[in-house]
């Protein structure tokens, strides 16, 4: 409910919610230009092929651009400071040989979209084809027709996490509970596709690149040192974005070729993605595969875990981080929140003819967490125990914090265990278990699964170079002005695209302010009037850029203080700044009052005080490898053991942020997190064929969860403040989609526990139920 | 090319227009209303959905030739609708949007349902919504904004 | 015949595009002021032109550039095809009554709710305001709901053509996956559909995880004993909808039996439509669960 209060911890409305009711969003397809053409762009059908020619039909030269046609484009190359990783250039226009179906090969022009794909159709392209290298653990070590030349094998990076003595482990184990674990390939799949729009500013000297993405600042960087070109004469805009979650928060190509081609030509060029191309050419996410040993005794405290990790991160690396950091990530993220003593992690990352592997709302935690929490599961069962009792037997306890785990993620504070309970109690277990010793009138099977998790967040430099990133992005800022009237600006270096921040970072003003946040606005998303920043991902938002809106906002305070307390004739220890005044013994002056003198009154200023009431912070959280969230997700669900469909009866999450900003904005940032990973869990997955071709083209095939699958979500909080933060908040925009794979599966499997059947893969779809529980009940008699 | 002429928000308009344009595509870059998203293109995301001849339609998968001589509603036509004002009071009371792109469409399918009197249980109301995608909100506050919303413009359904 | 080649294979699981189109490719377009007209037109362009009513098939293709037809006949706005007309023991649907207008109950219905019931699962609101019961039939999607349904009401279509008017049996009508006997200068006028009697009993089953979806399963029975029919369909059976025999003998004699041995029967008949054995299983579930909502 909305709260009267607009400060730190009020569940105010937002203001972004008015344009977008009323339908005036600007998203990039939004913006008109006169002039504009459109791009439709040749793409490869194949999945390894060599390029003999590309063959443009005399009517439409000067209207088809290939690579040969861009010189001045030069390949992407993620720089990686890991040892032994192998970054591959890419061409954003193919050169010599395409490596995934959906490539680029040439962008083709016309006055509209529909036009642009005739011309696409015409243009011919002869290629030599090559086998096609799909699948990621049997392809790693070298294939035929190799993925990068002169590399010697396919892999982009591999390494060992181990801690402790897992041999030892494997000697005392009582139970050893062995399991191979598939995530599948998904996409991240924003309502909004991609886009870019670009156009030469002759008046600022600049060409402007408006581009659906998270973060617009490092895709300058980039276009300058790709294009060649002083980064003073680009700026990138990020308007209205309809969902990113990750996929947009890396550089394609289509960026580059667009910011090309209109310094090429002389009117705007537009490319907005179409929901099959999106399916082909955005990031695809997830697809790992996993072997796994956990070891325990006879109480089910795990004594160690032993892993394989394979990512398959497809064709190329995602500038700016690559596919480098989610195979570690997993392997980090593994052995979960508990104090298990021994650890070992192979990972290795893949290159195969596929989409290029990028981000996607938890990256490698959701994978990490389906493993540990299944083989908790499994744990529990092969000692007569319910999962959750060995969830809070190896939990960390909150007076081991701040804990290390033998993954390395340092976890500062909460009490995981409490959320265990809390989890279980809002979906009533006893009732569920109740319910399961009676049969149900359509002969479904009812099961209960959770799934606990650390979320590590707003990690900076600590945590990037560790992972071998040769941009770490480590810190956020805020620009804070106030205008002569006393409105605010705050101009800010993430990129809110649906989290809400014009509204939660205009709280944090207004609680150091004592300004409304009505009359503060946030400015995101664009480079000409934002401070440099990384953009939004990482669950880093609310902390790093809250964190410089709280520190410029102080700067402005005292300013406003010393100024109002000269004005008011009185000491500055006697002034406040509250409700939109600074108020001293003897009366009050108005912060517009103020501003007009820091600005159209100069005169008035005390000695010692500049003009202007302009402040430029930045803030980083005292320690950078990140504060941890956690929760604990359950899921109740009905299989029908005759067709294998499976049904969410009931979903709730206890969860801790630390404080909440909004509390309004965190619930619906776990609801929609959950609603992905239920998506992650039970429908989405592209699968590709022997030759590479991506099976998965329409949202016919692509199955993303709707309003009618899903279950009422409920949420507990517990609040437990980090020492680390401004206010002691905490990231989570990513939480929610890091448990619902897992605590699925384990409600599946409480479902079939009758018939021994487990389901270890996501999606987990009728055909694999249906597999799973003829696995499990064996040959017919 | 093909004249058409129709009524697009209750303003009459007379276009000339290539048969293979979209109607999304011709309110959109033609009428510059681009409130009407499109997310798909192939008719099951539902952010394309607008008002023809009062009921809801995938503007993507009509032709503007074929909306010749009919009425076209989008999200920018409904000034003054008590039942758009009314789920647009309660989509923002109850945080039911995030990145606003399958909005328009989820009001537009929202105040049909209500005014059809299908809005009377969150069952009925889910199911009703499954052509509309959302990919931020995981939909519970969507439901409960058009649930407040029936039951303040009394239309839930006769039973409810 | 008719035939839009492999929609399904493009639009579901087997895409081999390039994944660049979604806008339509050109196409010339004329509203039909009559049938006839509508008719002379189509075989005038011999091939190249398609009737258009709701679309909502038609233009996807198109988006998808897995059509291009040259002309589009636009036969949406025939108040001749948009009506129904209750003739006693049968009632008339008009080709272009949309789902919606089912769904609603708008008009004489046949067949005691069993179409409200379908037309509410197909797709969604917003493609049901447009899509038509005669383009359902006539595009004959394996996975489409009226196929099957109006199958097992023994339904017949009306026709038009340059050589006049025929009927042809529904359970006739769909010859494979998106293959009907139309001929290409042929339309769907109306379907004909016997009224099922006070004491008929049907059921229905459509299985699809993600409600809207194209079924997984669709089953259908009908039992009308007054009329002595009965008749047990199976839809989304690669190919055209499948009458089970066997069970439909079962049910008319009051479904004393194996019923999922008589299913398992039908679909050993049905090893040409090749499925696997998870679809098989799901037919025989689909299948069986309709079955015993006659039975109940």
């Amino acid at each position: 409910m909305p709260d009267d209060r607009y400060g730190v911890g009020a569940s105010l409305l937002r203001r972004e919610d008015d344009r977008h009711l009323h339908g005036r969003g600007q998203f990039v397809a939004d913006v008109k230009l006169p002039g504009t053409m459109d791009i439709a762009f040749v793409r490869s059908p194949h999945a390894h092929a060599r390029i003999r020619s590309i063959t443009v039909p005399p009517e439409a030269r000067g209207r088809v651009f290939t690579a040969a046609d861009l010189p001045r484009v030069k390949p992407i190359r993620v720089v990686s400071h890991s040892t032994g990783a192998k970054s591959p250039p890419w061409p954003p226009l193919a050169t010599d040989k395409v490596r995934y179906v959906g490539e680029a090969i040439a962008a083709c022009i016309a006055p509209s979209r529909g036009e642009a794909e005739d011309l696409a159709n015409a243009v011919s392209v002869d290629f030599e084809i090559l086998d096609a290298v799909i699948d990621a653990p049997r392809d790693m070590r070298g294939s035929r027709h190799p993925m990068h030349e002169h590399w010697g094998d396919n892999l982009y990076i591999e390494h060992m996490l181990q801690g402790g003595d897992i041999d030892a482990a494997a000697r005392a184990a009582d139970v050893v509970v062995t399991r191979e674990f598939r995530m599948q390939r998904q996409s991240g799949a924003p309502l909004e596709c991609r886009g870019v729009l670009a156009y030469r500013d002759y008046r600022l000297d600049e060409v402007v690149v408006f581009a659906s993405t998270q973060t617009p600042h490092t895709v300058r960087v980039a276009l300058a040192e790709i294009l060649d070109i002083e980064e003073r004469c680009i700026r990138v805009v990020a308007p209205d974005v309809g969902g990113g979650f990750g996929p947009k928060a890396r550089l394609y190509p289509e960026e580059i070729i667009l910011a090309a081609l209109a310094l090429e030509l002389d009117h705007p060029v537009r490319w907005i993605e179409d929901r099959s191309e999106h399916l082909l050419t955005t990031a695809h996410t997830r697809d790992h595969h996993y072997k796994v040993t956990a070891y325990a005794d006879r109480q089910g405290l795990i004594l160690g875990v032993d892993a394989e990790i394979v990512v398959d991160a497809g064709a190329y690396g995602l500038w700016p981080q690559g596919p480098y950091h989610e195979a570690g990530m997993v392997a980090r993220a593994l052995p979960g929140p508990y104090t298990i003593p021994h650890y070992r992690a192979k990972h290795s990352t893949v290159a195969t003819n596929k989409t290029p592997l990028g981000p996607y709302r938890g990256v490698g935690r959701p994978g990490a967490c389906f493993v540990i929490e299944r083989l908790i599961d499994e744990i529990a069962r092969a000692i007569g125990h319910e999962p959750n009792e060995v969830r809070l037997l190896n939990l960390v306890r909150p007076e081991q914090m701040p804990f290390t785990t033998i993954g390395g993620m340092r976890l500062d504070s909460g009490d995981y265990a409490q959320s265990v309970r809390l989890c279980a109690e809002l979906l009533d277990m006893p009732a569920i278990r109740a319910r399961q010793q009676r049969s149900e009138p359509d002969s479904r099977l009812i099961g209960i699964g959770f799934a606990t998790f650390a979320e590590q967040t707003a990690h900076g430099a600590a945590e990037f170079a560790a992972r071998g990133a040769s941009i770490i992005p480590g810190f956020e800022s805020c620009t804070a002005r106030i205008l002569t009237d006393g409105s605010v600006v705050l101009m800010v270096g993430i990129q809110s695209h649906g989290q809400g921040l014009e509204t939660a970072l205009s709280q944090v003003a207004a609680e150091e302010l004592g300004i409304d946040p009505a009359r503060i606005s946030v400015r995101h998303g664009d480079t000409e009037s934002t401070a440099f920043g990384f953009g939004t991902f990482a669950s880093r938002s609310m902390v790093m850029s809250g964190g410089a809106v709280a520190r410029a906002s102080r700067m402005l305070r005292d300013k406003l203080c010393r100024i109002g307390a000269h004005l008011l004739q009185c000491d500055v220890a006697e002034v406040r700044c509250v409700d939109g005044l600074v108020s001293g013994p003897q009366g009050s002056v108005t912060i517009a009052e103020i501003a007009k003198v820091a600005h159209l009154r100069m005169d008035g200023l005390p000695q010692g005080v500049d003009p202007l009431l302009d402040a430029t912070a930045t803030y980083e959280p005292a320690i950078s490898t990140g504060v941890y969230s956690y929760a604990t997700h359950g899921a109740v669900v009905a299989v029908d053991p005759e067709t294998g469909f499976v049904e969410l009866l009931d979903y709730a999450v206890a969860e801790d942020c630390g404080t909440m900003v909004n509390p309004m904005l965190v619930e619906g940032q776990i609801r929609g997190g959950v609603v992905q990973g239920i998506g992650t869990a039970l429908f989405e997955e592209i699968p590709y064929d022997e030759a590479g071709q991506p099976l998965a083209g329409t949202l016919a095939d692509y199955l993303m969860p709707g309003a009618a699958e899903m279950p009422a979500i409920k949420i507990g909080h517990l609040h437990t403040p980090t020492p680390h933060t401004e206010y002691g908040m905490k990231g989570m925009g990513e939480g929610g989609a890091v448990a619902p794979p897992a605590a699925i599966a384990n409600a599946v499997r409480d479902a079939l526990s009758s018939i021994g059947a487990e389901v270890n893969e996501t999606p987990i779809t009728p055909r694999r139920v249906l597999t799973a529980i003829k696995k499990a009940r064996g040959p017919k008699a | 090319m093909s004249a058409i002429r129709l009524q697009i928000n209750g303003a009459a308009v007379t276009d000339d227009v290539p048969p293979r344009l979209s109607l999304a595509d011709f309110l959109r870059e033609r009428r510059n209303l681009t409130g009407t998203h499109l997310g798909c293109e192939h008719g099951v995301c539902g952010a394309c959905t607008v008002l023809v001849d009062g009921e809801p339609a995938r503007s993507c998968l009509m032709l503007a030739v074929a909306c010749d001589e009919r009425e076209v509603t989008t999200i920018e036509g409904f000034a003054g609708d008590p039942a758009i004002e009314a789920l647009r009071r309660n989509f923002h009371r109850h945080h039911a949007l995030q990145c606003g792109f399958c909005t328009p469409a989820m009001l537009i399918t929202a105040r049909d349902l209500i005014l059809r009197q299908r809005a009377g249980s969150e069952r009925e109301i889910r199911d009703a919504l499954a052509g509309n995608i959302c990919r931020c909100t995981g939909y519970t506050n969507i439901v409960t904004a058009i649930a407040e919303t029936a039951k303040e413009i009394g239309k839930e359904a006769p039973n409810a | 015949m008719v035939q839009f080649g492999r929609i399904r294979g493009n639009l579901r699981g087997e895409r081999q595009a390039d994944g660049t189109s979604m806008k339509a490719p050109a196409v010339d377009y004329v509203r039909a002021r009559s049938l006839a007209e509508a008719v002379d037109l189509l075989a005038e362009h011999r091939g190249e032109a398609r009737v258009i009513a709701g679309g909502q098939s038609l233009v996807a293709m198109m988006n998808l550039r897995v059509a291009s037809p040259g002309l589009l006949i636009d036969i949406s706005r025939l108040p001749e095809l948009s009506s129904a007309s209750d003739d006693g023991d049968a009632v008339t649907v008009g080709a272009c009554v949309t789902h919606a207008a089912i769904e609603d109950g708008r008009g004489a219905d046949p067949s005691r709710g069993l179409m409200a019931r379908v037309a509410a699962t197909l797709a969604y609101r917003a493609i049901r305001t447009r899509g038509t019961i005669g383009g359902s039939l006539a595009l004959s999607d394996p996975a489409a709901e009226w196929p099957a349904v109006m199958t097992a009401l023994d339904a017949e279509v009306m026709v038009c053509g340059p050589g006049g008017r025929r009927s042809i049996r529904c359970s006739e009508l769909t010859t494979g996956i998106f293959e009907t006997k139309l001929a290409a200068d042929e339309i769907i006028e109306s379907v004909h559909i016997p009224k099922l009697s006070a004491d008929a009993r049907w059921g229905y089953l459509k299985l699809c995880r993600k409600s809207g979806e194209f079924a997984n399963a669709l089953a259908v029975a009908v039992v009308d004993p007054t009329r002595g029919h009965s008749r047990v369909v199976l839809g989304a059976a690669n190919g055209a909808p499948l009458v089970l025999d066997n069970t439909s003998r079962l049910v008319s004699e009051g479904g004393r039996g194996d019923i999922s041995g008589a299913v398992a029967i039908d679909l050993d008949r049905a090893a040409n439509r090749h499925f696997d054995e998870f679809q098989r299983n799901l037919h025989a579930v689909a299948t069986t669960r309709a079955v015993r909502q006659v039975l109940q």
